[in-house]
């Protein structure tokens, strides 16, 4: 939608599905996409027809006059109701507080920030500079004006000794003096200075990235009312009323209630500064993907947003009353190969960090060869995955960079479309033996990869062992980790702590809306659990977070080739890009999810939102 | 009496101690932690590194152990890393929610199950009491998560009596609108649990007031002249809700531990949904403080129904 910074994926999905799997009593996938797991088999059969998603839509008819929009936040983990951007850790969390809190700085199509937002930000590579500015006219829901020392307040929330959340980053410790701020050594952050009028902020940094002029690229784009909560000691600040009862944003609409974990009311804020909102007011309550079909069914909201189950896309496609709008997931599942350790950070006697913590590539590991590695990728037709499992709503990845980053993503290069031949080939150019069953390795040890797949949803199961068969197609055999799929934070913890008990295994990754993949697949990424590292692919990290990356057209060129390079190298195979669908009714005069769009153009921004008659569509 | 209550209260501290050690190290024994599996490329790994160490999370399981028990002997169980605030007022949100539930179910349970029981027991073998049978197969053969679907899906989604989700309506605002929205929220999952709740109660009902007919006592009463109402009313009742009498402890510590089930499925912010909640997202300080209550509450109800068994049958005595 906005944005907003999407979440791992993960966590969530995986206390849903454990749910659902206790409680679906009324969902008849499970055995639906079970029996198709058979059938797909090596290779895919008959084509399923994917479905293509507009990303907006205009309903003939005046707008009335007002109205409340009811939406549906459909999701099993309910919201804790923190709204403050510093403080708040869940997704459900981000997405309540997106209509009234309010964002400094709007994006343009690739999630690059623009002078659209409440704010303006410049990037001086010379200097080493960030300056934002806040345009004239916004004002906080209670009138006071939104000043550029509420920018300041936010970083000094999260720079305080006593913060408890988990904002504070590498990010943050660049900035001039914040080190010192956080140790409780300064007062204020040095190398952050207002201007005489308090509309404008200059931050020193160590050195800026091109990075930084992407959302959630390292630049904190958000403020905090100090006027409102400056008083309360930083250490209160998560558990006080001013966070929990009654927040105060700068967005489109106030909030009138909230009920922790169920619902909240919003009304309009009249000085909205890009306009008063046409709507009266928000509704918005939790819906359990058990039963938001049942929801739309009866058209009990205008708008379905969060996690709205797209295995159950089938029932809810032909909807109605409702137009399903979609738009790419900032999100892919992939395979990862192990390929190594993380090595923790080494120190001298004194204490001194010799070298960072970094991931360090193993050779010998089992999965080294490229070739198998390939093989592995060529074995498995994730196009009839996306098909089969979820109805055309995902679809197989060419890149590790998401289509939506439109300017980065590499849409040349051609990934891994099944070709079991291809496959075979590799396997026996590179020494890949048959020794009965399965193949050995090239020094004729026997070969067992072991997988490790996490459980949750009703196809977990049957694409793990849709992997496995079609591995097993090609003579390789491949077992689950402890013979069964592994729980959510088990799996985690082994993956993280590099058990050698795995050697292969299949997450999902939220990529935020910065592109830049270093936090994925850096030398010093944490998250790089494949612990895959490359001189040329710390080279190409260097290269996208240069100075010299200003000039776009380079970069672009940067991103194209590492695209190439990583999917030779495939450390891990992107296997899925996912949709996600946005069911609304058709008595919401505009609807539009276009990253990027201009927040004026009806639909757009939550300000334009509107309504043509007093009763939901049913038809 | 009092010295038996007294003695079993006493008896109560060293099992309360062994609980919360048997707790802890099962705690730590399960995989992950508060932060497992927070990937965002917006999250320094080095800032959960360092709330992990803050919050203590690395330290041995014996020094957790003296640290929460000497900060819960002074009242303070703790910050809830989900909600990031303390643990009673978390718990405390959701308490009343509960109780209300718990409450109007177990009110609807007797009121449904008390005249079924007895009058099935009483006419046993007419068309009446096969109908209860009936009922009784049926509600204790359908799991709760069945009845409750099929229950929001009836009459929340196609009829649209009642809300299907929620313990409250947001715009409500006033007592007696709020009172109103809240009961109204109330009726469908009440209703649900009742129904499931009503099995026992019935079987023992009627079983012992068959038995009881043709007993010796009855027999007497009745050749006593005394009239079969006040047979039944007198005589029979009182020693056929024995059984039922002695659950009833339990069902009173019931009231406040709420269903999973249903909490989840009627998306009802209570107890049952905040446990499991919190043990899927490893919230160690909630899953320590609700385990432990949840533990007290069941040596409570163990009490409880001793003492209502005593109260009602005067040949039972513990000492």
């Amino acid at each position: 939608m906005s944005n907003k910074k999407k979440y791992s994926l993960l966590a969530s999905s995986a206390a849903v599905a454990f749910i659902l799997a206790a409680c679906g009593g009324s969902d008849d996938s499970a055995s639906e996409s079970g029996s198709e797991g058979g059938s797909t088999e090596g290779g895919s059969t008959e084509e399923v027809e994917i479905p293509t998603f507009e990303q907006s839509v205009t309903n003939e008819g005046e707008a009335i006059d007002g109205g409340t929009m009811s939406i549906a936040y459909v999701s099993d983990s309910a919201f804790t109701g923190i709204f403050s951007w510093e403080l708040y850790e869940s997704g459900p969390d981000a997405d309540v507080m997106a209509y009234t809190m309010g964002q400094l700085l709007g994006v343009d199509e690739n999630y690059q920030y623009d002078d659209t937002g409440a704010a303006s930000i410049d990037v001086d590579p010379e200097t080493d500079t960030v300056t934002l500015t806040v345009k004239d006219g916004v004002t906080w829901h209670d009138g006071e004006p939104l000043t550029a020392d509420d920018i300041l307040f936010a970083h000094e929330i999260i720079g305080s000794p006593d913060y408890t959340g988990i904002r504070y980053s590498s990010d943050f410790a660049a900035i001039e003096g914040m080190e010192a701020y956080k140790n409780g050594e300064a007062d204020s952050i040095s190398g952050m200075t207002l201007s005489d009028d308090e509309m404008t902020l200059t931050i020193q940094y160590e050195s800026v990235g091109v990075q930084m002029l992407a959302a959630g690229g390292g630049v904190w784009g958000y403020a905090a009312p100090r006027h409102y909560l400056g008083e309360i000691p930083i250490a209160d600040l998560e558990s006080a009323p001013e966070i929990r009862e009654n927040p105060l944003g700068f967005g489109p609409f106030k909030v009138d209630s909230i009920v922790p974990g169920e619902s909240v009311s919003y009304s309009a804020y009249e000085d909205y500064y890009r306009g008063t909102p046409q709507l009266d007011g928000i509704e918005l309550e939790t819906v359990s993907p058990s039963t938001a079909v049942a929801a739309m069914e009866n058209a009990q909201f205008d708008l379905f947003t969060g996690g709205v189950p797209t295995d159950q896309y089938d029932s809810f496609a032909d909807m109605p009353g409702y137009t399903i709008l979609g738009q790419d997931d900032l999100a892919y599942t992939y395979i990862g190969f192990k390929l190594g350790e993380w090595q923790e950070a080494q120190t001298d006697e004194d204490g001194n960090v010799t070298e960072p913590a970094q991931n360090v590539y193993n050779p010998d590991a089992k999965m080294a060869d490229v070739n198998l590695r390939k093989a592995m990728a060529y074995a498995i037709d994730n196009d009839a995955v996306g098909e089969r499992f979820y109805q055309g709503l995902r679809r197989r990845a060419n890149s590790p960079i998401i289509p939506n980053f439109a300017d980065y993503y590499n849409a040349d290069v051609e990934g891994y479309p099944i070709d079991v031949e291809e496959a075979n080939r590799l396997l026996d150019e590179a020494g890949y033996e048959y020794d009965g069953e399965f193949r050995t390795t090239p020094e004729g040890e026997e070969l067992v990869i072991n997988f490790a797949s996490m459980s949750g949803g009703d196809v977990a199961e049957p694409i793990a062992e849709y992997y496995i068969q079609s591995w097993a197609n090609i003579g390789l055999n491949v077992q689950l980790v402890d013979g069964r799929l592994l729980e959510f934070n088990s799996f985690y913890d082994r993956v993280e702590a590099d058990d050698p008990e795995i050697d292969i295994y299949q997450g999902a990754w939220g990529t935020g809306s910065d592109p830049t993949p270093d936090g994925l697949w850096g030398p010093t990424a944490a998250f790089n659990y494949t612990r895959w590292v490359t001189d040329e692919n710390t080279a190409y990290m260097e290269d996208l977070l240069s100075d010299q990356g200003f000039d776009t057209e380079w970069r672009a060129e940067v991103f194209n080739e590492w695209q190439e390079y990583f999917m030779d190298q495939v450390p891990a195979i992107p296997t899925l890009f996912r949709k996600a669908v946005y069911p609304v009714n058709n008595r919401v005069g505009a609807f539009d999810i276009t990253p990027g769009a201009n927040l004026d153009d009806p639909g757009v921004g939550y300000h334009t939102w509107y309504l043509t008659s007093e009763e939901r569509a049913t038809e | 009496m009092w010295k038996t209550i007294f003695r079993r209260l006493l008896l109560m501290i060293p099992q309360i101690i062994i609980l919360s050690i048997l707790i802890f190290i099962i705690a730590e024994f399960m995989p992950g932690d508060p932060f497992t599996g927070m990937i965002d490329p917006n999250v320094d790994p080095a800032q959960i590194d360092a709330l992990r160490e803050q919050f203590g999370l690395n330290d041995p399981l014996p020094v957790k152990y003296v640290r929460w028990v000497g900060n819960a002997l002074q009242g303070d169980f703790g910050r809830s890393f989900n909600y990031k605030t303390d643990v009673l007022n978390v718990i405390g949100d959701r308490l009343g929610n509960t109780v209300r539930l718990s409450l109007l179910s177990t009110v609807l349970t007797y009121l449904i199950a008390l005249p079924l029981g007895i009058f099935s027991g009483r006419y046993n073998d007419t068309l009446f009491d096969k109908g209860v049978i009936i009922y009784n197969f049926v509600s204790f053969a359908v799991p709760t998560f069945v009845l409750a679907l099929l229950m929001v899906f009836v009459f929340g989604y196609n009829l649209g009596w009642f809300p299907s989700r929620g313990s409250i309506d947001v715009q409500a605002s006033g007592f007696w609108e709020e009172s109103w929205s809240r009961l109204y929220h109330l009726i469908l999952p009440s209703i649900t649990t009742a129904i499931l709740g009503t099995t026992s109660i019935i079987q023992f009902l009627r079983t012992e007031i068959i038995d009881a007919k043709t007993s010796d006592y009855v027999k007497t009463a009745r050749s006593k002249g005394v009239p079969i109402d006040k047979v039944y009313t007198r005589h029979i009742f009182r020693n056929a809700s024995l059984p039922i009498a002695s659950g009833f402890g339990y069902t009173i510590v019931n009231l406040l531990t709420g269903s999973i089930f249903i909490e989840r499925i009627f998306n009802y912010s209570g107890m049952g949904n905040l446990f499991i909640e919190s043990i899927l997202s490893r919230d160690y300080s909630v899953i320590f403080v609700l385990v432990l209550f949840y533990g007290i509450l069941g040596l409570i109800g163990t009490l409880l129904s001793d003492l209502i068994l005593m109260t009602v049958d005067p040949r039972i005595r513990i000492d």
